[in-house]
């Protein structure tokens, strides 16, 4: 095994495994669109039930769906850590996660608490289901020395996927069967939130920017020390905010949130200070989507740390369109550009056949109009934060944005179809 | 003897492998490439084995060198 950080593909999965979770993460964001088309008053605060569907169909359902397709992909190649039978665990966790997020959101929208116990109970059957097999590819993994921190950093955001969604499933069962527990509800709200958007989230988008902003972006690696110890740090402070807030203690409950809100920046700015080392003469779509999507990352922190301080009232939704739609979704979509056009190259090379350039598996302009969609969707959503009379629009929007999101890998996957004849 | 150099450095995956494979293609038995590149190309080294061309790897501070023989 090679010291350097390079890439194995003799372990990929079949085209299909990701693939399928790939295609699905789209409708999703454009079924959260219908929500704010046809829900009034959504944005109205972060408690609204339609604003409970909307989070969930778009982190359990968009930003879930992408992020386990790419577990599918990167594991082998990156950590060498091939997973049995991969089609097959593809298959059923995606058909069972897919179903347990639409009934998760449809519980949650309607107050319904048998669909809110039902999608929580599907969710976590998936993720175990995915999980048992992530695991055990990362036990036989061969233990991989150099410089590349991303296996590690894979584990630990597997480990706050686990969190979160033992956190999910605790909310559930005091949701939908009266659960008595002995913390206040919203405060396992925040847990939940917290360990989802940083333990999981952040972890598993640090982890993988460490080799995809290098790669496609062609920049300088990411200094030794951040990678080194930014996601331990970042569990570290997670295991103690957790600790102080379920113990009541306001000072270090405080003290240790700022702390993960500046960890958090601390990513974002090392990531836009790396880009503008970028040896790309110029920037593409893609490039340009994740730049816009740290700088709504630095945005939504300035809003969390908002909602620390003050009590404005729309502070909280605005924070939540900035950190799951500008950066998680921003990010995610550049992330998409880059893995489908290129992974529809790899294995029609593997396959032997002359594959297309990826210029002309997917072109730039579609790739650039979209990304300019979903910029314009994220301004309205912020408007609408503050001004609810603009939610339809704003869910108009969203789902042209994933429409064409969908529409816009498609073509990519036809154009490797077409080639193989 | 000629040594041809092709540098891929700084291109956009999978263009260094694109690349590599079209002066691979131009290659005379008994001729050598020395292909600098950003990361190890383990898909490229696979190939390079299937089709019996020699090479030995060397991994520099600014990048890794492959040095590939046709047999």
């Amino acid at each position: 095994m090679s010291a350097n950080p390079g890439l194995a593909y003799q372990d990929t999965p079949p085209f299909s495994a990701p693939l399928r979770f790939f295609l699905t993460a789209p409708l999703f964001g454009v079924v959260a669109g219908l929500v704010l088309l046809f829900a009034p008053g959504v944005l109205e605060s972060r408690w609204t039930p339609p604003a409970l569907a909307l989070v969930h169909l778009f982190a359990a359902g968009f930003m879930l769906q992408v992020m386990l397709g790419a577990l599918l992909q990167v594991l082998p190649v990156v950590a060498g850590a091939a997973m049995p039978a991969p089609a097959r665990v593809a298959g059923a966790s995606h058909l069972v996660l897919a179903g347990g997020t639409l009934a998760l959101a449809w519980g949650l929208g309607r107050i319904a608490p048998e669909a809110i116990l039902a999608g929580a109970g599907l969710l976590a059957a998936g993720l175990l289901i995915f999980l048992a097999a992530a695991v055990r590819a990362l036990l036989d993994a061969p233990a991989t020395a150099g410089a590349s921190r991303t296996p590690r950093d894979l584990r630990y955001a597997l480990a706050g996927l686990a969190v979160t969604a033992a956190l999910g499933v605790l909310l559930a069962l005091v949701l939908s069967r009266g659960l008595a527990l002995p913390v206040p509800l919203p405060m396992l709200v925040d847990l939940h939130a917290g360990w989802g958007w940083l333990g999981w989230g952040g972890l598993l988008l640090a982890a993988t920017s460490w080799v995809v902003v290098p790669m496609f972006q062609i920049t300088p690696a990411y200094p030794a020390r951040l990678t080194r110890h930014w996601a331990p740090t970042v569990l570290v402070a997670l295991l103690a905010w957790s600790a102080a807030t379920l113990g009541g203690h306001a000072l270090p409950a405080t003290a240790t949130g700022l702390a993960l809100l500046a960890l958090a920046a601390l990513f974002a700015i090392a990531t836009v200070r790396l880009q503008s080392r970028s040896r790309r003469s110029t920037p593409d779509a893609s490039f340009r989507a994740f730049r816009l999507a740290m700088f709504a990352a630095l945005g939504g922190l300035v809003a969390l740390l908002g909602t620390m301080l003050t009590d404005i009232e729309r502070l909280p939704v605005v924070a939540g369109v900035l950190v799951m739609h500008g950066a998680f979704g921003g990010a995610i979509s550049a992330m998409l550009y880059k893995i489908v056009p290129f992974l529809t190259w790899l294995h029609l090379t593997q396959a032997g056949i002359k594959a297309p350039n990826m210029k002309k598996l997917l072109p730039d302009a579609p790739m650039r109009r979209q990304l300019q969609a979903h910029a314009a969707t994220l301004a309205v959503l912020l408007a609408a934060a503050v001004l609810p009379v603009l939610a339809p629009l704003a869910g108009l929007l969203l789902m042209v944005e994933f429409g064409w999101l969908f529409g816009n890998l498609l073509r990519a996957v036809r154009a490797g179809r077409r080639a193989r004849g | 003897m000629n040594t041809i150099v092709v540098d891929t450095r700084g291109l956009e995956p999978p263009e260094p492998f694109e690349r590599a494979m079209e002066a691979l293609v131009d290659l005379k038995p008994g001729e050598s490439m020395r292909l600098l590149l950003d990361r190890m190309p383990h898909p490229l080294l696979r190939m390079l084995d299937r089709d019996g061309y020699r090479h030995a790897a060397e991994v520099r501070e600014d990048a890794v060198e492959i040095l590939i023989t046709r047999p």
